[in-house]
């Protein structure tokens, strides 16, 4: 072949997705393969959201816990995926819920810490002027903290998308669907062009979600926050 | 009214504390809560409106124990203004300075409505309400603080050095502002404050704080500055005291006399003629209205004749400080008298305003007192 391995690949590569067949609404199609990685990636940002969401807000704004929060989050980030998915199957089989809850476990972290970051990084001045206002604890929280830290709150969300995106692959790695099953059978059938087009489609997706997430984070900073990254915050001399 | 109770405050980890401070601030009036950092000053106020509690002791307000009244609500009775002001930056300045109202529950619309015409009268233009906190300047920023504190027309305000982060200037126009619009509100006001200046000027009664969150001395500002109690507090109000004093003295009574005016339009000759007639080496020109416009050296050359402008005049509502400070910067030594209108009434010398202070004194009988007192406090101290 005068082609060298690269350009085959890529010729394969092309002729995969340009493949009307490929693109078929089956079962094994692209679009349901799509489908179904889209649906893990939600149960996984759901469930990991309503529970790293209330615990980040509440470290973040008691101040208490944080050494928690952060080891939890450096142990979560340490956790192979695919080494806690085959221990979660071998204990209990094969099916949706251990693929679930290893994704669950690996988006956790980023969306706690986050929180908790970004409800800790709101100027103090800001939540002291809240307080003394006469605004409850909730209402500090909900109406000065949380809406100034949002824009951390998105980043979270963002960073726990993009790692639940990228490794929800490995549900084809116990016989689910979604994206990984092109690199899985691919491997399978030494079939390479299938098995690139697999993760070249994880990787367009990953793009667009993020390109999702960078127009959520501009709307999650509405006028003032937005203007304040324009015009730096006027900073005066500190207090006594 | 506002009462402490032999108010102590400790810390866990040391820090500063505040220590049997007993203290009443009345109503409607400025208490300044004056002194270096770390003195407990900021402390003291925090406890009024419970940001912090007393270690021991009691805070009074009208007569109700602070610590038994539900917090939320008792700060919503409170105006509070922080110097790094703390807007909330997600939020409009209209939206800012209605966080009480809307906390209380009360229509949005009739709030924000009020909210624009508070803008308007802590000297904002309205047009910045639809704007958000990071696009004001940082004495804008202030000013809506200090509406956000009125918005709910609260009969206290606790203020922790709201001037302090602005530039001098806007600081005091600021300041002026802020004794204009208490003149109009008399609420009832605690204000801190590191700079003995702005406690003097803006306190109708300051409390000194000493080492050890000890209050050293509750007083009128010019007593303060007459008397104060020890060489702690002398030391704080530093060496201006006794010009600063002048601030407190009418100038209305001077002995005004007659200064010799030429018409703008005088020639040279007629300035020098007016000059060797009256024994004057300074005339004072006036416009055909009777303002001052500058002093004329009697026996100057050529167009000029020396000419120096009329800076600081002084009228009967000014003090004498005010006079003072224009007596001494016009090259005659003559403080220019002026009326309502800025017509010129007359002048007085530097010379005359020291003698008038002086016979004050000796009227008070308080020399000689004074000095005795000074002295057993010091011992005491």
């Amino acid at each position: 072949m005068d082609e060298g391995e690269g350009g085959a690949l890529m010729s394969g590569l092309l002729s995969f997705l340009f493949t009307a067949q490929n693109w078929a609404l089956t079962p094994d199609g692209v679009p349901a393969r799509l489908g179904e990685h889209l649906l893990y990636t939600a149960i996984t940002l759901v469930i990991a959201f309503v529970i790293a969401f209330p615990v980040g807000l509440l470290i973040g704004h008691t101040g208490r816990g944080a050494f928690l929060a952060i080891n939890i989050g450096n142990a979560g980030r340490a956790l192979p995926t695919l080494g806690l998915l085959t221990l979660l199957v071998l204990l209990m089989a094969l099916g949706i819920l251990p693929v679930i809850i290893a994704l669950v476990i690996l988006a956790i972290p980023p969306i706690m810490t986050n929180t908790y970051a970004g409800i800790r990084s709101v100027e103090p001045d800001i939540v002291d002027a809240a307080r003394g206002m006469g605004m409850t604890e909730l209402q500090v929280l909900f109406q000065a903290e949380l809406p100034a830290a949002l824009p951390v709150i998105v980043g979270g969300l963002r960073t726990a998308t993009l790692q639940v995106v990228s490794t929800a692959t490995v549900a084809a790695y116990v016989a689910l669907g979604g994206l990984g099953r092109f690199l899985i059978d691919g491997q399978d059938q030494q079939d390479y062009p299938q098995m690139f087009a697999g993760a070249v489609l994880v990787a367009l997706l990953a793009i667009l979600l993020d390109v999702v997430f960078v127009g959520l984070r501009y709307v999650a900073a509405p006028g003032g926050l937005a203007a304040r990254r324009k015009t730096p915050t006027r900073r005066a001399a500190s207090a006594s | 009214m506002i009462e402490f109770e032999s108010v102590t405050k400790r810390f866990p980890g040391g820090g500063v504390g505040v220590e049997d401070v007993s203290l009443t601030i009345p109503t409607g009036k400025i208490t300044v809560f004056v002194g270096p950092s770390g003195c407990g000053k900021t402390t003291s106020l925090r406890m009024i409106n419970r940001m912090l509690e007393p270690s021991s002791g009691r805070i009074l307000h009208d007569g109700q124990d602070v610590a038994k009244l539900d917090k939320a609500k008792l700060r919503r009775g409170m105006g509070y203004v922080i110097q790094q002001v703390g807007l909330l930056p997600h939020r409009t300045i209209v939206d800012n300075v209605c966080t009480v109202p809307f906390l209380l529950g009360r229509s949005k619309a009739r709030a924000r409505a009020d909210a624009v015409a508070l803008l308007e009268r802590v000297g904002l233009d309205p047009v910045i309400a639809k704007r958000y906190p990071a696009q004001l300047s940082g004495g804008q920023q202030q000013r809506v603080g200090v509406a956000r504190a009125l918005a709910a027309d609260p009969p206290v305000m606790l203020m922790d050095e709201p001037f302090s982060a602005v530039d001098p200037i806007v600081r005091e126009s600021l300041q002026d502002e802020f004794l204009r619009l208490q003149h109009d509100l008399g609420k009832t006001i605690v204000f801190v404050t590191h700079d003995v200046d702005e406690a003097v000027k803006l306190g109708d009664q300051v409390a000194v704080f000493g080492g050890g969150g000890r209050l050293v001395q509750v007083d009128a500002p010019e007593d303060l500055l007459g008397r104060p109690r020890n060489a702690f507090v002398a030391s704080l109000i530093g060496r201006d005291r006794g010009y600063r004093r002048l601030s407190f003295v009418p100038a209305r009574d001077l002995p005004s006399h007659d200064v010799v005016t030429v018409s703008t339009d005088a020639t040279t000759r007629e300035v020098h003629e007016t000059s060797e007639r009256t024994g004057k080496s300074w005339v004072l020109s006036v416009d055909s209205d009777g303002r001052p416009v500058s002093w004329l050296d009697g026996r100057g050359d050529g167009d000029d004749l020396g000419r120096v402008p009329v800076g600081n005049t002084f009228t009967d509502d000014d003090s004498c400080r005010a006079a003072l400070d224009g007596a001494l910067a016009s090259p005659a030594g003559l403080a220019v008298h002026v009326d309502a209108d800025g017509r010129v009434v007359g002048g007085v010398g530097h010379d005359e305003i020291a003698r008038y202070v002086t016979s004050l004194r000796s009227a008070e009988g308080g020399t000689a007192e004074d000095a005795g007192q000074d002295a057993a406090v010091e011992a005491d101290a």
